[in-house]
């Protein structure tokens, strides 16, 4: 019991000692630690959505990058291949126009070719019928002169026998 | 100038007969400062901390990691947690306060003489026996909550041979010394560390006190430490009973 009155030990000041730690517990359990805790737990679990997401966000840009790709690489090809069938269209129309067109030049020589044989074939007519004219002439010529006397009779007796 | 050195902390005043000493009158306004400090920051808590918040977060869940660590993960964590965080930051700002510079100087005349206002309050035996108690009473509560009443009182009275029942006694002694070696090693440390520095300010003012000043502010952080985790593994070890007994057979 001395010890206990030296330590200053009173049920007073003990009793008061208790309720006072007992209030501090209890307000501290109650008003600080839940509210710290819920706000840890809170932002814990919005960390681990916002990571979630962060990841999930970055499958997506990576997806996006190889479709991106893959929609590029796709349209080079076309391009290539685009461009490959217009050198050959061009390659073909090139073609078919000399082709048409050195045909179009025969067509035109030949045009002209029968143009001047005709033409030869007309002047050689015409010279004919002009030279035919010119030898009737003169025949006739030499024939009147000679006709003129007996001779014309016989000949037109010999026109009339041969027409009976 | 004598030095004045009292194991009881000294009464201050009498409100309607009740005795206020001066740690019991330091120990609520260190309450209350506690209170309104953490519920003030816990009210104002945000989802993007402040620095005051990021410090309380860090301390708690520091704290509750280490409790973790300790009891093992889940629901006992959770349970234990308040009591022994409440004892180690009660504990550590009392010891704390006594570094706040020239409280010592201001006295009180109580009817008898001059007495000094502040007094670690750690140094109260009082104060400490009740919080070795509750610490004390929790383990028991948690030993017979876990082990059953009477496995429980078992394992104190065994009168299946002699042997047994010595062991059986041996245990109650270990029980009850666990409240005296726990009250006395926190209140001795803190008593002392007043003593010696109060004699060391009475021998040589200047300089000399410094290094005791701060072997005192190392035990007053480590004794803080020390009676809240031996709080928590006796409390963890008497939640592990059952597997204990389990262990051994």
């Amino acid at each position: 019991m001395e010890l206990l009155e030296a330590l200053g030990l009173n049920l007073k000041i003990l009793l008061a000692q208790l309720v006072n730690f007992a209030v501090l517990f209890f307000v501290l359990w109650k008003f600080a630690y839940k509210p710290i805790f819920k706000m840890l737990e809170e932002r814990r679990n919005k960390i681990a959505k916002g990571v979630k997401d962060a990841d999930k966000a970055e499958d997506k840009l990576k997806e996006a990058k190889v479709k991106e790709q893959e929609l590029i690489n796709a349209a080079k090809k076309e391009a290539l291949q685009i461009i490959e069938e217009a050198r050959e269209r061009a390659e073909a129309k090139k073609q078919s126009v000399i082709d048409k067109t050195k045909e179009e030049i025969g067509q035109i020589i030949n045009a002209e070719k029968e143009k001047i044989q005709q033409e030869k074939a007309d002047t050689l007519k015409s010279i004919k019928a002009d030279v035919s004219e010119l030898v009737i002439l003169a025949v006739e010529k030499v024939l009147q002169e000679k006709l003129a006397g007996a001779k014309d009779e016989e000949l037109v007796a010999k026109a009339i026998k041969g027409l009976k | 100038m004598d030095l004045n050195i009292s194991l009881a902390p000294d009464i201050l005043f009498s409100l309607a007969g009740f005795p206020v000493t001066n740690t019991l009158l330091w120990s609520v306004v260190l309450s209350v400062f506690l209170m309104l400090f953490f519920v003030l920051i816990a009210r104002s808590a945000k989802l993007i901390p402040g620095r005051w918040q990021n410090f309380i977060e860090l301390l708690v869940d520091g704290s509750y990691s280490f409790v973790e660590s300790i009891t093992g993960p889940g629901e006992k964590a959770k349970r234990v947690f308040p009591l022994v965080f409440t004892m180690f930051i009660f504990t550590l700002v009392a010891n704390l306060a006594v570094y706040i510079p020239g409280q010592a100087a201001i006295t009180v005349y109580n009817g008898e003489g001059f007495v000094p206002v502040f007094r670690a309050v750690m140094s109260d035996y009082g104060l400490v026996l009740i919080m070795t108690l509750i610490s004390v009473l929790v383990m028991q509560i948690v030993a017979i909550i876990t082990a059953g009443p009477w496995k429980y009182l078992g394992r104190f009275i065994n009168l299946k041979n002699p042997l047994a029942f010595f062991l059986g006694l041996m245990e109650l002694v270990g029980e009850l010394a666990k409240i005296i070696s726990l009250s006395f090693r926190l209140f001795g440390n803190i008593f002392a560390g007043e003593v010696l520095g109060s004699v060391i300010l009475f021998l040589a003012p200047f300089f000399m006190p410094l290094p005791f000043q701060f072997l005192g502010l190392l035990s007053a952080v480590v004794q803080a430490f020390v009676f809240s985790v031996l709080t928590l593994v006796f409390i963890s070890m008497a939640s592990e009973m059952p597997a204990e007994e389990e262990a051994k057979v």
